[in-house]
């Protein structure tokens, strides 16, 4: 059928006009609700209040989704929600990544909140359209999708007008379809998942935004926990919105001077020092690769090494080659730093697009962990493809290569074999048997339909069926509350042990990476400098989300006088960015401190949702011995001088005439017994008790004392 | 023979004579294109890396700017 | 392709080519709202420096919604209507010559219009046609 019949047969469920409005600094006051159920449509209005206490993005999606759900609401229920938010700065064009969209739902592998932060253009358009925040609740009857038309102030759900599942025909289709001409296009941005969110707990959502060089929709994703899992279903096929007249005063801040000039400050260090720094303009996050290995802290072959003698075929300078130089790669307007890098005409070699020439959005750092080293693949062209076939399908990457080395690593030892994979030969490094599987879990079937559930659930399966002992694969399976980790070697530096395990959502990096200042630089030695840098580290990046904003162009360049500072790892300077651009937003004069107070606020809520839904206390903070030190023979053996030194130096034991195993228990006491105590160090840091919940005085004094919070916390002390 | 010896970001690490800041961040794999090197104290920069000699007992700092992706 | 020229060592540091420039373009007389600048040099202050657009078009590929183009003459403009003021071409200008007021949403450059080298007492600018 062609676009244009297609657009004919579209059937409306429900049509809803809103009245426009005007956006004040950075809010437009209003929230808008949907019910797929019954088909209800309603705005809701953004009090003074929630604005104080949440400041916005993630903080008015985790309010609304707890005001939505219930301690025993399943990621399932009609009544789990997904909320995208946007926040206050998001939406101005002037400084680098400003126009994220905060995602949260309750998460089908973690069975609580999990927030992912996303570009692309939806959330600067929700708010151009008149909304801080789009919530969706209830289950559509047949596939559905929403469509926002910002310009005449309507809502529409449709039955879904397209057959395709898979978010890169998606997303293509829908800005075709809604849009009037080519040049329309980029006023259009989609939401979609694809086929394997239908089957697996790992499901993604795509977020578009049409390249105007290349004349494609690019994606970006809403990678973590399983966003698009709940999504289909909800029978959502997609989420459409359009706005036309983007300027760059549409935010109609208190100061636009002083967002402007801040701005141009940034644009022009990174025009000065990108080059000579990460290179973010020519590779994206990818520029880490061959840095990691170096440092030996990329993931290969399930986290067992950080170090791959072939990771040259996999580093940078590979990728930089594959993907199209020149472009002005970002995913919101004014994103300098252009790190949404894209490979053009990259021919398929296996799946159901097999032979089509494609554009593959990345890939980004964590991919090439995910989908490289860490399941022992070390060619870019695979690499690549799985890439592809991960975003279309709406898989998410990380947790996709991390489950798929935990399968290979149980394939090495017996735990599975070619009967119980169906023929899948999953040693490490089998790039084959890897694209077999993901398409499998697109169509949810074979193994594919156990994989796709997640590290955690196949713990349990192959306990159950297959026999398996517990814990070896409680030690093998790095997942923690249920997400995987993401990809760095976390094994050498126990704050980044930290970094991973006490966060609300689970072990992703995006609240600390502290690898270099603890283990490298060692400026962190104490227990109370590591709980220190895990206060502020998680708090000051918990506030992009709340705003709308990239961390990235943060700490992914630094300015030339960084050095001389006191504090060169905060980036003095650029914190005092956020400030001034948030108090020239809003109107509402901040310092650094007041910053972090709003984190905290959030943060804090978070942790209380947490365990309103019976997790979040010390014992869901604990980490799997791979993620802390060598679970086997093999591992400490590699890098036996390390180990054997540590063991006299940290603890006076003599290594000499011990087997490895007698080695390998003495090192493992020590370092569970340091997580322990960091454990307690940050608790007492972040104002928690020993059990890791937040204590009534530490929410009245950052005014979080609500009354449904405060029964949380006396249920739980 | 005694093994002279430095201090690279606190921990020890054998000096030898002739040691320049260049030398020094090759021996101990520090790629990473934003480090920040002090000894004693002192900052030293990149062009002076080759030309810098490392003394006996010198406290060198390489401090790695990265904070993840 | 059509730029203004400039031989810096015939300024005089009257400054009449901002005030032309300015009120040309924004019915104003004021330096910052002109597409071009004159600034004596930091070694020498009888010396002048002149910062305006050589048309090198390095912007274009910059701006992410393609506003910025090059006309049939060479010279490159901003196309208001499609700009959504991001300013990455005032900060990737490696002339420094493409400029921000903050009384206005989108930025300005200098289109070789050539008032200003009218108005130029001892023809430092004027319009080339190469």
């Amino acid at each position: 059928m062609s676009i244009e019949n297609k657009q004919s047969a579209r059937r409306l469920l429900k049509e809803y006009a809103y009245s426009l409005g005007m956006i004040d600094k950075g809010y437009a006051n209003r929230t808008l609700y949907i019910d797929l159920s019954g088909n209800t449509i309603l705005e809701k209005p953004v009090t003074q209040e929630m604005k104080d206490k949440f400041t916005g993005g993630k903080g008015f999606g985790l309010k609304y989704l707890w005001d939505a759900v219930t301690p025993a609401t399943k990621w399932n229920d009609p009544e789990n929600e997904i909320v995208i938010a946007n926040g206050p700065l998001c939406g101005i064009t002037q400084y680098p990544g400003s126009g994220k969209s905060l995602v949260v739902t309750i998460s089908p592998l973690t069975n609580m909140p999990v927030d992912s932060n996303v570009g692309g253009y939806f959330g600067p358009f929700l708010k151009f359209s008149g909304f801080d925040a789009l919530e969706l609740q209830g289950k559509a009857d047949k596939d559905v999708i929403v469509f926002i038309d910002g310009n005449k102030g309507i809502v529409r759900i449709e039955e879904a007008p397209v057959d395709a599942a898979d978010s890169h025909v998606l997303a293509e289709q829908l800005t075709e379809m809604f849009a009037d001409s080519e040049e329309d296009k980029r006023n259009i941005s989609v939401v979609s998942a694809g086929s394997a969110a239908e089957h697996a707990y790992i499901g993604l959502l795509n977020f578009s935004f049409y390249d105007v060089r290349r004349k494609a929709a690019r994606l970006k994703q809403a990678g973590r926990g399983g966003i698009g899992t709940v999504f289909r279903d909800k029978k959502i096929k997609a989420l459409v919105v359009k706005f036309v007249g983007v300027k760059g005063n549409l935010n109609h801040p208190a100061d636009q001077g002083t967002v402007n000039r801040t701005g141009i400050k940034l644009h022009k260090e990174i025009h000065d020092l990108d080059d000579k720094q990460n290179r973010m303009r020519k590779i994206g996050t990818a520029n880490i690769i061959e840095i990691m290995d170096e440092y030996d802290l990329l993931p290969t072959h399930n986290y067992k090494f950080g170090r791959h003698k072939d990771t040259y075929k996999i580093n940078s300078y590979v990728f930089q080659d594959m993907v199209t130089q020149g472009m002005a790669d970002g995913c919101w307007f004014g994103c300098s730093m252009s790190c949404a890098k894209a490979a053009d005409n990259f021919l398929l070699k296996s799946g159901p697009y097999k032979g089509q020439k494609v554009v593959v959005d990345g890939p980004e750092y964590e991919n090439a962990a995910a989908l490289g080293s860490n399941i022992g693949v070390f060619d870019p062209q695979v690499v690549m493809e799985l890439n592809f076939y991960c975003d279309t399908y709406a898989l998410d990457t990380i947790s996709f290569g991390t489950m798929t080395a935990f399968i290979m690593e149980c394939y090495e030892n017996g735990i599975l074999n070619k009967e119980r994979t169906g023929g899948l030969e999953l040693n490490f490094g089998n790039a084959e048997a890897a694209l077999e599987l993901i398409h499998q879990i697109s169509r949810g079937e074979g193994f594919g339909k156990i994989a796709g559930k997640g590290v955690r659930r196949m713990k349990e399966y192959f306990v159950k069926e297959y026999g398996a002992d517990p814990a070896f694969l409680n030690d093998i399976g790095m997942e923690q509350k249920g997400l995987e980790f993401s990809e760095y070697m976390p094994k050498e530096s126990l704050a980044q042990q930290g970094g991973y395990g006490l966060t609300n959502k689970g072990p992703q990096h995006d609240e600390a990476w502290l690898i270099f200042m603890d283990m490298v630089n060692n400026q962190i030695p104490t227990f109370e400098d590591k709980a220190e840098a895990l206060h502020y580290f998680p708090m000051f990046r918990t506030w992009f989300g709340l705003n709308g904003l990239c961390k990235l162009p943060w700490n992914d360049i630094t300015p030339a006088g960084n050095k001389y500072t006191s504090e060169p790892a905060k980036i003095p300077e650029h914190v005092q960015n956020y400030v001034d651009i948030f108090s020239a937003v809003t109107g509402k004069i901040i310092d650094k401190e007041e910053l972090i107070r709003q984190s905290e606020r959030v943060y804090n809520f978070q942790r209380l949702f947490n365990i309103r839904m019976g997790y979040g206390k010390r014992v869901h903070d604990k980490i799997p011995y791979r993620a802390m030190g060598p679970v086997t023979v093999e591992e400490y053996e590699s890098r036996q001088e390390r180990y054997d030194k540590q063991l006299q130096e940290l603890l006076g034991y003599d290594p000499v005439g011990k087997s490895t195993e007698e080695k390998m228990k003495v090192m493992r006491a020590y370092r569970e017994d340091q997580y322990e105590k960091l454990t307690d160090a940050v608790y007492k840091r972040r104002g928690w008790t020993p059990n890791g919940v937040p204590t009534l005085e530490k929410l009245k004094d950052l005014g979080m004392d609500l009354p449904e919070v405060v029964k949380v916390v006396e249920n739980n002390l | 023979m005694v093994i002279k010896m430095i201090q690279v970001n606190g921990k020890e690490f054998p000096w030898e004579e002739g040691l320049t800041v260049a030398e020094l961040l090759k021996r101990k794999r520090y790629s990473y294109p934003k480090i920040i090197v002090k000894i004693n104290g002192t900052l030293v920069e990149p062009e002076e890396y080759a030309s810098t000699a490392v003394r006996d007992g010198d406290d060198v700092k390489a401090i790695h700017l990265l904070a993840g992706g | 392709m059509k730029v203004l020229g400039k031989k810096p060592e015939l300024c005089i540091q009257c400054h009449a080519c901002e005030s032309t420039c300015s009120n040309t373009w924004f019915k104003t007389d004021d330096a910052e709202k002109s597409c071009i600048r004159i600034k004596s040099s930091k070694e020498d202050a009888a010396k002048a420096e002149i910062t305006v657009c050589t048309q090198c078009g390095e912007c274009i590929d910059i701006c992410p919604v393609q506003a910025l183009t090059r006309d049939k003459s060479g010279v490159v403009r901003i196309d208001k209507k499609n700009c959504v003021g991001c300013f990455m071409c005032v900060g990737f200008c490696p002339e420094l010559a493409m400029f921000m007021h903050e009384d206005y949403i989108e930025p300005f450059k200098c289109v070789a219009c050539g008032q200003c080298a009218k108005n130029c007492p001892t023809d430092a600018i004027f319009i080339v046609q190469e």
